[in-house]
């Protein structure tokens, strides 16, 4: 729960208001590995081999585990 | 055929030692001959019979049917043509313009729902204006077959694999058609060509019958049957049956003397038997072969389709006799002779069999069967597509020539660019929904491609060597499912499905190869250089005398010979010595005095050793060698020491089983190995010989539904639903099967150390008890991943989905819903995150007006409506991974994959290698586990009641073997027919300080006393199976219903109702529970409150009938609303239900 809130209140002012701080999403090759940006409604393709499968990259929240 | 001495290494040894060890031979034999077996499936392995076959069709047949259908005329401009010179299917390569690599992996093909696919590349000559050019089109594409001779996988060494993510050990042979892998699996049929005499024991009727097949041809059917002691011909194209002695008067052969000869031969009895055909040719006045043909003329069906004048009956009845009556025949000029004696052959084996009935074919021999290959049927497609396409051409150009004057030349070139994807279509069409429908050639089949298995690795690879078969569905004829002896070593006879399909499909053995087409005209002239006499120059005393064979290729007779054995003995020796295709079989049957040469393909073959004067050729120096990894199986191919048999080739021959069992005078063949005798998938199983048949069938069929390792590429694939194991090893009892196949590094199961002991009442009916500590260390443990896709369209009016960050919540200003919780801001979940039931995890929006072609505003301004993906099921997952590409067609393609980590609970499934399966009964904590005395637990205890009834012997070797092996710290080897002998294994337990017999002193752990009999105790590869109660289990008390009858819903998806069956009800009827089934059938279910009338009987409302236009008689009462709904359906249809109401 505690790590939800934190959370929250994190995405909360970029949410709420009007012109919100836009993060950039990044994106990474599935052949060459670079960090990309993806614009919409563009042809998905890395910038820098050109390969057209784009995996997102992994959250920076910390996700927990049930170890059972 | 002693080979040439070159000097090498090899010819040393296979010329050398032939002589002067005789006395010490029968101890030195061949050890480690199956090493052969590996160095086959270099060269061939499992699944090289569909990738031979697509690379014949690729490579061969390609051009062949180009070559047949090569040119392009105009009927409007006679001077101009069209003329295909050349066909190349190039290698597979991205169909976009622009793109910088062209490579194209097919794993990149699976992720971007592409299809595998390699430009068509045609070499045309034509005319433009007075010039002749050429020039290079792309007609199109074809799907690929992966690890073919035109994928990029081929010869690529596991790094270079690796970095295409793509596993070394899948088999390939599949295609990639929209992202899905779709395999053609091969097909059994009856052989072409060739007679089969049939008996029909009901109506007394015999026949031989004969299906014709030219290459790329019609097929036609033509029966010679008996009709009342009379012998009849008859085909389809003809109105009635037509006797026997005019069909064979209309082949050009006059005289009855002559025919008597080239039927019945000089055999009183069949003489006899023949006379009646005859007279009854005299008695319709028929003598000569022109009354024959007139005869027959009048009785043949004429579709004419151009007009012209009606030509006379005998020309409409030589152009049938020519063409389509047993259209394999050749007929050059009009020399009918060869068809005239293959009907007679065909009279003559009816006459057989009338007389002795042993004289009928088997249709369920393997030897009668030719198996169909994706090759062959890709074959079939490309010739209608390719005519399609060439028809479409002519039709194009002719449009364009037609105009009389242009501002520039025309130029076919540019035709042929605008002709669109009509060939691309077609087979993207045809392998992805499985519907091959060939109108020319009146082909019309559905369910020929599936989708790849992808539960397990074994599961794709069975699938691979799969055969079905193409006759006899549901019949109830037990002749097509049973057993035949013929298909030892060819068939698995273990491996087939139980129940409806039982029998019908078939898989391939370990060794199986399916022949190609190899060309015919070179083996008929070996066989004329062989003494071989020309047929046409025979009449029926030579055909039928009393040592002469008929020399028949592919079906079709082409001589005599007076010396079959030197003729077959010579001809195998030309094989041998690699002069003629070692797929060609020879043999003699001596039923029908005829020796067969069979070249085509789809026959089903498979290597054996050469033995020749009491020793088999491959000796241990050549073994040797093959370790040393000089030589390859193709060497011994070359050099004669191995050769292909078919089945038919197999039946005239001495196989020996052993080598100790070679008899020196007739022994001809030693096999290679007897277990090759199995397919890919029963070969799993550890001492199969040991167990009763069908434990071993029913394992064949739960290895498919193991979960394990699926490829080395699992993480990098994205499958609509992947099942893996978290753990998985492999087995302590191997077989050889499984080192071949890679089982081993693909491993689909756990060594469970087992118990044989009851234990609580939670084990009666297969039940097993699972320990908790096992469970959490991780036995059983596997991870189920689903694919789940979305597609950001953009529509043809402009307007376009899009992806949302998460809406602030309505009423909690400013806050987030918690479903949104781990939306980011690109509108897609954050990859890791824990996934609740509930939660969004693509936030699409979609315009409302996506359908209305007339909009033509602005498209950012258009409204839009929340079109999320939800996620569904009733346990939290997390996020695997998110895939965002593009499709062919430009459309953002996500893929989201969302893994669930499940420990093995009450009610999974789970099962040995020996069809032993059963759920988890109960889940016991470690402390209350026994234990010996050495302090180890069991995993699992299974009831030792599963063992009288089910024989499977060979589970408890596999436990003896595994304990051997985990005490001496080696893999034990239980290949069937052979591996590890039970007396070593006691004595390596004994070695270890264990009884030989297994079994050891346990102590239970509830209450601390010794167990009062000792238990059998040790390691079991135990699997677990796909079917968990996760997936299964339901139940509802209040739920949703379905809206017409407002019914609850039905099934676990829809979170149905259980329903109360028919059989339940007429339980409660004959108990004569009216309440409880009042209660079950309406209250509880579409319980209806109507208002009916009790003087007209109809249904008002409020209390007011619309019929009386009163209240009076009004009365409430309750139905169930599917009755309302049948009184208002009839209503509609005209009839009047009313409701008499009573007092209840």
């Amino acid at each position: 729960m505690d790590q939800q809130n934190t959370n929250s209140n994190n995405n909360q002012p970029r949410a709420g208001f009007a012109p919100p701080v836009r993060e950039i999403m990044e994106y990474s090759c599935a052949d060459c590995g670079a960090t990309n940006e993806i614009k919409s409604r563009e042809p998905i393709r890395c910038r820098e081999c050109g390969h057209r499968i784009m995996y997102k990259k992994r959250t920076k929240r910390m996700v927990q585990f049930e170890a059972r | 055929m002693e080979p040439a001495d070159e000097g090498s290494e090899w010819n040393d040894i296979t010329g050398a030692n032939w002589h002067g060890l005789s006395l010490t031979d029968p101890i030195k034999s061949v050890q480690d001959k199956w090493l052969l077996l590996p160095a086959f499936l270099k060269v061939k392995g499992l699944v090289k019979q569909h990738i031979d076959s697509f690379n014949y069709f690729v490579e061969t047949d390609i051009k062949n049917i180009v070559k047949a259908n090569n040119k392009v005329t105009s009927d409007v401009d006679p001077r101009f043509w069209l003329k295909y010179t050349n066909i190349v299917v190039g290698m597979p390569d991205r169909n976009e313009p622009n793109a910088i690599e062209k490579k194209v992996t097919p794993n990149e093909c699976r992720l971007r729902d592409i299809t595998y696919s390699a430009p068509i590349m045609v070499t045309i000559h034509y005319t433009r204006g007075k010039n002749i050019v050429q020039r290079t089109v792309n007609i199109g594409r074809l799907p690929i077959m992966l690890r073919s001779s035109r994928c990029v996988l081929t010869n690529k060494t596991d790094p270079e694999l690796a970095r295409m993510t793509e596993c070394p050990l899948d088999p390939g042979g599949y295609f990639v058609v929209k992202g899905t892998e779709k395999v053609i699996l091969v097909q059994e049929q009856l052989s072409k060509n060739r007679i089969i005499v049939e008996l029909d024991t009901v109506k007394g009727i015999v026949q031989a019958s004969c299906t014709s097949s030219t290459h790329g041809g019609l097929k036609s059917k033509t029966y010679v049957i008996t009709k009342k002691g009379k012998i009849y011909l008859r085909h389809n194209c003809t109105h009635e049956d037509i006797p026997i002695v005019i069909a064979l008067k209309a082949l050009g052969i006059q005289s009855d003397k002559e025919i008597l000869l080239l039927t019945a031969g000089n055999t009183d009895s069949y003489k006899a038997a023949f006379s009646a055909n005859l007279e009854e040719a005299a008695k319709l006045g028929v003598f000569t072969r022109q009354q024959a043909l007139e005869y027959i003329g009048s009785r043949v069906k004429v579709n004419r389709r151009v007009v012209g004048p009606r030509r006379p009956a005998w020309e409409e009845a030589l152009e049938a006799m020519a063409t389509i009556v047993l259209a394999h025949v050749p007929v050059n000029g009009l020399d009918f002779r060869p068809k005239a004696i293959f009907v007679a052959t065909m009279t003559r084996r009816v006459l057989m069999a009338m007389e002795d009935e042993k004289m009928v074919d088997d249709r369920d021999y393997v030897g009668n069967k030719r198996l169909e290959l994706a090759g062959q049927l890709l074959a079939l497609l490309f010739e209608d597509l390719f005519k399609t396409y060439n028809t479409n051409l002519k039709s194009a150009i002719d449009k364009v020539l037609k105009k009389d004057s242009r501002t520039n030349e025309f130029d076919a070139f540019n035709t042929m660019q605008l002709q669109g994807d009509h060939l691309t279509a077609g087979f993207t069409r045809a392998i992805s929904t499985g519907n091959w429908s060939l109108k020319r050639f009146k082909m019309e089949r559905a369910g020929v491609t599936h989708v790849l298995s992808r539960l397990s690795f074994i599961s794709a690879l069975g699938m691979m060597t799969r055969i079905s078969s193409q006759f006899e569905k549901t019949r109830k004829v037990s002749g097509p499912r049973a057993l035949q002896p013929s298909q030892w070593g060819m068939l698995c006879p273990s491996d087939t499905p139980e129940g409806e399909a039982c029998g019908l499909v078939k898989n391939l053995a370990l060794m199986t190869h399916i022949t190609t087409d190899v060309e015919e005209e070179p083996i008929i002239r070996l066989a004329f250089m062989l003494g071989v006499e020309d047929i046409s120059l025979a009449t029926g005393t030579e055909i039928y005398g009393p040592h002469t064979f008929v020399v028949n290729v592919n079906g079709t007779i082409i001589g005599l010979t007076r010396y079959p054995a030197r003729f077959v003995h010579q001809f195998r020796c030309l094989r041998r010595a690699r002069r003629v295709s070692e797929f060609v079989s020879v043999y003699v049957n001596h039923h029908h005095k005829a020796v067969h040469i069979a070249s085509d393909g789809g026959r089903i073959c498979r290597p054996m050793i050469i033995v020749e004067g009491g020793r088999p050729r491959v000796r241990a120096e050549h073994i040797e060698l093959l370790k040393k990894g000089s030589v390859t199986f193709d060497d011994f191919l070359r050099k004669g020491l191995v050769e292909y048999l078919d089945v038919n080739e197999e039946n005239d021959t001495y196989i020996a089983l052993y080598e100790s069992e070679i008899v020196p005078s007739t022994t001809t063949h030693l096999e290679i190995e007897p277990f090759t005798l199995l397919g890919a998938v029963a070969g799993l199983i550890p001492y199969p010989h040991h167990n009763q048949s069908p434990r071993n069938t029913y394992q064949c069929a739960m290895g498919k539904q193991a979960i394990g390792a699926i490829a080395y590429n699992q993480l990098n694939r994205i499958d609509t639903l992947l099942y893996l194991s978290v753990y998985p090893q492999q087995p302590m009892v191997k077989t050889r099967t499984i080192e071949l196949i890679g089982y081993d590094r693909l491993p689909a199961g756990q060594n469970a150390t087992v118990a044989v002991m009851s234990y609580s009442g939670y084990d009666i009916e297969d039940a097993l008890i699972l320990n908790k500590a096992s469970l959490d260390r991780g036995y059983g443990r596997c991870q189920v991943l689903r694919k789940n896709t979305s597609m950001i369209r953009k529509y043809p009016n402009g307007t376009y989905d899009r992806l949302a960050d998460a809406p602030p919540d309505e009423n909690n200003s400013g806050q987030v819903a918690k479903k949104y919780d781990i939306i980011q801001m690109d509108g897609l979940a954050g990859v890791g995150e824990r996934v609740d039931p509930g939660d969004v995890y693509v936030n699409k929006q979609s315009p409302t007006n996506a359908a209305d072609n007339s909009f033509s505003g602005q498209a950012a301004t258009v409204p839009y409506r929340n079109t999320p993906m939800t996620y569904k099921s009733p346990v939290a997952g997390n996020i695997d991974k998110i895939l965002i590409s593009d499709t062919e067609n430009d459309q953002t393609l996500i893929k989201v994959l969302i893994r669930q980590t499940r420990r093995p609970e009450l009610g999974d499934k789970f099962s040995s290698r020996h069809g032993q399966k059963g759920v988890c009964g109960l889940i016991v904590n470690q402390e209350d586990m026994p234990f010996n005395d050495q302090g180890i637990n069991p995993d699992t205890i299974m009831n030792p009641h599963g063992f009288p009834s089910r024989m499977t012997v060979g589970k408890m070797i596999e436990l003896l073997a595994g304990k051997a092996g985990v005490l001496s710290g080696n893999l034990q080897y239980g290949t069937a027919f052979g591996g590890s002998k039970v007396e070593d294994m006691s004595r390596i337990l004994v070695e270890h300080g264990f009884s030989y017999a297994g079994k050891d002193m346990l102590t239970s752990g509830i209450t601390g006393e010794p167990l009062e009999a000792y238990v059998y105790f040790g390691p079991i590869y135990y699997q677990k199976l796909k079917h968990m109660v996760m997936d299964k289990m339901h139940a509802r008390a209040r739920g949703p219903r379905a809206t017409l009858t407002r019914q609850p819903t039905e099934g676990r998806s829809r979170e149905g109702g259980l329903r109360l069956g028919e059989m339940e009800r007429d339980c409660l009827i004959g108990y004569g529970a009216t309440q409880l089934l009042l209660e079950r059938l309406m209250i509880s279910s579409d319980k209806f409150e109507v208002n009916a009338c009790g003087k007209c009987g109809l249904m008002g409302y409020n209390g007011w009938c619309t019929y009386c236009k009163s209240s009076k008689q009004m009365a409430q009462l309750t139905i169930p609303y599917a009755a309302k709904l049948l009184f208002q359906e009839l209503m509609a249809m005209n009839v009047v239900p009313r409701l008499i109401l009573d007092d209840a």
